[in-house]
């Protein structure tokens, strides 16, 4: 994991995400998920391009089962976006989320501060 | 400065896979481009028992690491989780670009992109996907630990994958559209067995339901036409493929269903593009036919590299 993506437990969701001042991009990962791995260095890179204006954190979904089930998350892997706390924008979940797809809602969402 | 190789893959599937191996091994420059990690559908395949030379059951994922680990060996080079973000594959060079920056090109291309996945087209479908509705067993069946779920299909895929997701769900109900399953004798004998699989026949999807999860199917009774709503905790789809065809549409020929049409060489009608695996339009899709394809492909592209040298 790059040091742009920070990984985040249930706990953490009040401080890292309902709170932040800045747009989220939260990631649900599993195991034995290879979507999920393809999806990893596409996260990274686009983490890297928003260093500073945009969080991308990472959840690991079977050891945070509540949240996943708070948020009715039930595919790995599912980006999820917030905005001051509120979820925005459209989910994106399976083999197919694009770096350039993630890129684009990012910096729609820095375009409507 | 573009990255110039003898053959670009795109596809790290069974087909672009076994290519790389046979290119690599006639010392063309290799070059394997993937959106994902490598495997294709093998690797979200949960047990694969009909490739030759593994007398047990063997893990999708593991054929996969073990294709491109013997394609890495002869010297093919895979890059991973890469969006092709421009190409041209008209001309004598053919040109892609990579995220957005990176340029590579090659004088022949082996378009190996398979298959995706089929999507019903059913209203709440693409609503609920990734709340509720699945089309990867091995990714998410885990989110179901102890659930009821419903399998739309009756292929090899949906009844396989039924009997992977009764070790977490408590109850598979499999909805087909027809009065018997497709898939291969073996494993619809061990479906019908199985305490925890139902099969509901002849009957298909109009509309997944819910507030902001999913959570009722109605499905009609292609016979009698009789409507119901069923109180489902997720479903998974599995109701064939539909072929990846993006980078060859409007240059090559197709049949009437969207698969390219090839010569027994796989080439194209385009000269220096070619194609093979579930791209292709053929009978039967089974790994063993796209290492074929692949296969054929590689050797066809050394020779035409070599005469265009």
């Amino acid at each position: 994991m790059s040091e742009f993506v920070k990984e985040i437990t249930q706990g953490d969701f009040e401080a890292e995400v309902a709170r932040s001042t800045l747009p989220v991009v939260l990631d649900f990962f599993s195991t034995e998920c290879p979507p999920c791995e393809a999806l990893a260095p596409k996260f990274d890179a686009v983490a890297e391009q928003f260093a500073g204006k945009a969080r991308f954190l990472k959840i690991f979904r079977q050891g945070n089962k509540d949240l996943a089930s708070r948020l009715g998350v039930t595919g790995s892997p599912t980006l999820v976006f917030f905005q001051g706390g509120t979820e925005v924008g459209e989910r994106m979940s399976g083999e197919e989320i694009k770096r350039t797809a993630i890129k684009a809602q990012v910096e729609a969402l820095l375009a409507v501060r | 400065m573009a990255g110039k190789y003898d053959v670009i893959i795109v596809g790290a599937g069974p087909a672009g896979l076994s290519a790389a191996i046979y290119a690599s091994r006639a010392r063309l420059r290799t070059l394997v481009l993937d959106e994902s990690v490598p495997g294709g559908q093998m690797k979200t395949t949960h047990k694969v028992s009909n490739y030759p030379g593994f007398p047990e059951d063997v893990k999708g994922t593991d054929l996969a690491l073990a294709f491109s680990t013997q394609a890495e060996r002869f010297g093919a080079k895979i890059r991973r989780a890469i969006e092709i973000t421009a190409h041209d594959l008209s001309g004598p060079v053919k040109t892609f670009e990579l995220d957005e920056e990176d340029h590579v090109e090659a004088p022949a291309v082996i378009i190996a992109t398979g298959a995706k996945p089929r999507e019903l087209g059913v209203p709440g479908e693409s609503r609920f996907r990734g709340r509720g509705i699945s089309y990867c067993a091995t990714c998410d069946g885990a989110y179901f630990d102890g659930k009821e779920i419903h399998v739309i299909g009756g292929g090899n895929s949906a009844v396989e994958e039924s009997l992977f997701l009764t070790q977490f769900a408590r109850k598979v109900t499999i909805v087909h559209q027809f009065d018997h399953f497709q898939a291969e004798p073996v494993s619809a004998a061990e479906a019908l067995e199985s305490p925890r699989i139902e099969v509901i026949w002849n009957s298909e999807p109009r509309a997944f339901l819910g507030e902001t999860q999913l959570e009722r199917l109605r499905i009609e009774n292609v016979k009698t036409k009789e409507v119901r709503e069923l109180p489902t905790d997720g479903v998974f789809i599995f109701v064939g493929y539909t072929p990846r065809t993006d980078l060859v549409k409007g240059l090559v020929r197709m049949n009437e269903w969207g698969y390219v049409e090839t010569q027994e060489d796989m080439s194209t009608d385009v000269p220096g593009v070619y194609v093979a695996g579930d791209i292709r339009s053929k009978r039967f899709r089974q790994i063993t036919t796209a290492v074929a394809d692949g296969t054929i492909a590689a050797l066809a592209v050394q020779k035409f590299v070599k005469d265009h040298r």
